[in-house]
């Protein structure tokens, strides 16, 4: 990222804190689990374990953070194989002020 | 366009007993805590319902949940249905009881099921959904969808149960009417299906396998999804119509019953009957019981165990705490295929945990006897699952004191037996017999299912 590129910055802070929600609803959402321990490469399935009940829980929590109404259509077309996707779903879907 | 004007005792929302009781929301086993997991890696996760129906079996924050005005227009073609008084069949029982009953069976599809397949057939389609692949067991839940899915310009495929399809093979052709492409399970057409086939060739079926293979089919097309006709609590949700215009219609004729019964598959109809009631007697204060049928060959509540057990035969679904005869238990054949499932749903199972709800199995011929009594009283046949409701309630109504004020009970007739004409016939011809569990293969997938259990638990344990 070249210095003094605003919208690159913005851009990587996006993903930060899009991450960071991600990461707090997956410890919601999955008994046991620590922020400590996920990294965006991990798999939901195969490494944290996450079935469509965990992945429905993971949702709700954050709509609750994003505070947007997440949409039927905005979801259903997705399939999520590591935890980088799940960042990329809610970095596409968040509402300007949340981002 | 409108065909059917609402009538005012047509609920406009869904009762959602997780407000009151938000300790019933299923939590799920983490599959990363499952002893030797295959941890597919590359598996994708994905959401098989769409995301406002899924989020339904986690609200705890609205106690009633508005019906969309697409499928309250829907509801208003059969909804409200009839309550009325078992007169005739209280006089044949010389009962000290006022038995009333809810009749769900007189739909174009002949069961409660279609309370909930209208409601899923409408978020899948405005999800974008173009195909739903499920699994059916007595075949009510597959006509349903069958016949939602064509209302809502859905295409739909149906896995039914080997032993009951072959039973009724009637059922595959009225789902066929309605659009739906019908496969015998276990099929050669998926994995599940193939591994079934091969253990057993002559495999009867378990709606663990069918809906497996539901899942698997519709794991191979990116338009099409999984959707399930009981235990989940969105489903129960969608069924509180049933209790809901109970509660009103009760209340009409001056009632309240002391005692609701229904019949118990994962918890669809029993739920739809019971929930409502339960809060309405907490409401005002009054004391309720609740008592659930389920099947001598498959008594999942009255001998299962509380444990954690898989739901479906891919495996891929939650893992929650259920009563559960264990997800291999294959129960003997019996007329009443929509009891059959090997555990009830994690509503239903917490509810028998905390005591708010009785069981009691009832055999299948003890079951057709008393529907065969029910028909000549009341002019109505139920369906051999409902037949087990009808049972349940003589035998509560037969413990109550002979003197003193006459019991209220409620029952819920929940689907027709006019597609089991051959199944009454058997019955009157003295060739029904009571078909109990299967001792061995029981004590074996109990077995399996504690060792599955404790392997859990060792795993939770270990550093």
């Amino acid at each position: 990222m070249a210095a003094g590129d605003s919208s690159e910055v913005r851009t990587e802070l996006d993903r930060r804190r899009a991450a960071s929600l991600v990461f707090d609803a997956l410890t919601a959402a999955i008994p046991g689990l620590r922020v400590e321990a996920l990294d965006e490469r991990q798999e939901l399935y195969a490494d944290l374990g996450m079935d469509s009940l965990a992945f429905v829980q993971t949702l709700v929590e954050l709509e609750s953070k994003l505070d947007v109404p997440l949409l039927d259509e905005d979801l259903m077309t997705n399939e999520l194989v590591n935890v980088a996707d799940l960042v990329d779903l809610v970095e596409r879907i968040s509402p300007p002020a949340a981002k | 366009m409108v065909a059917a004007a609402r009538d005012p005792q047509l609920p406009t929302h869904w009762f959602n007993i997780l407000h009151d009781r938000p300790q019933y929301v299923a939590s799920a086993m983490p599959r990363s805590r499952l002893p030797e997991e295959v941890t597919r890696a590359g598996h994708a996760v994905q959401l098989q319902q769409p995301f406002s129906l899924a989020r339904q079996s986690l609200n705890t924050a609205d106690r009633f949940i508005p019906i969309p005005g697409e499928v309250l227009d829907l509801y208003a073609q059969y909804r409200p249905t009839p309550l009325r008084r078992a007169v005739r069949l209280e006089e044949r029982l010389g009962a000290n009881a006022r038995i009333y009953y809810k009749y769900e069976g007189a739909n174009l599809t002949g069961s409660h099921k279609l309370n909930s397949a209208l409601a899923q057939a409408y978020y899948y389609s405005r999800a974008g959904v173009k195909h739903i692949v499920t699994g059916t067991a007595a075949g009510q839940w597959g006509t349903a969808l069958a016949y939602a899915c064509q209302v809502m310009n859905l295409g739909c495929t149906v896995f039914m149960v080997r032993a009951t399809l072959r039973q009724k093979p009637i059922r595959g052709e009225m789902m066929r009417l309605f659009g739906a492409v019908v496969h015998e399970s276990p099929s050669d057409l998926t994995d599940v299906g193939q591994r079934v086939l091969k253990e057993d060739p002559a495999a009867t079926g378990t709606q663990a396998v069918a809906n497996g293979e539901a899942l698997e089919l519709a794991g191979e097309d990116s338009e099409s999804r999984f959707a399930v006709g009981s235990g989940e609590n969105s489903v129960l949700l969608h069924q509180t119509v049933i209790g809901q215009e109970a509660v009103s219609q009760m209340a009409v004729l001056g009632e309240f019953p002391d005692c609701v019964v229904a019949c118990m598959g994962a918890g669809s109809n029993f739920g739809g009957i019971a929930l409502p009631l339960l809060g309405a007697a907490e409401d005002s204060g009054r004391s309720i019981r609740l008592v659930a049928v389920e099947s001598a060959a498959c008594p999942k509540l009255t001998r299962g165990r509380y444990l954690y057990d898989l739901s479906d035969a891919l495996g891929t679904t939650p893992i929650t705490r259920v009563y559960s005869l264990g997800s291999t238990y294959v129960p003997p054949p019996v007329y009443a295929g929509g009891l059959r499932h090997h555990s009830a749903g994690p509503l239903a199972s917490a509810m028998y945990a905390d005591g708010s709800l009785e069981a009691m199995a009832i055999d299948q011929l003890t079951s057709f006897r008393a529907g065969m009594m029910f028909c000549e009283t009341e002019g109505i046949l139920p369906a051999p699952e409902s037949a087990h409701a009808v049972a349940g309630m003589m035998d509560v109504v037969s413990r109550h004191p002979r003197q003193g004020p006459p019991l209220v009970v409620l029952v819920n007739i929940s689907g027709h037996g006019l597609l089991d004409l051959d199944a009454y016939r058997r019955f009157a011809a003295g060739e029904i017999e009571p078909v109990e569990a299967n001792e061995t293969r029981l004590s074996q997938s109990l077995k399996a299912l504690e060792e599955f259990n404790q392997a859990i638990a060792a795993a939770a344990e270990a550093p």
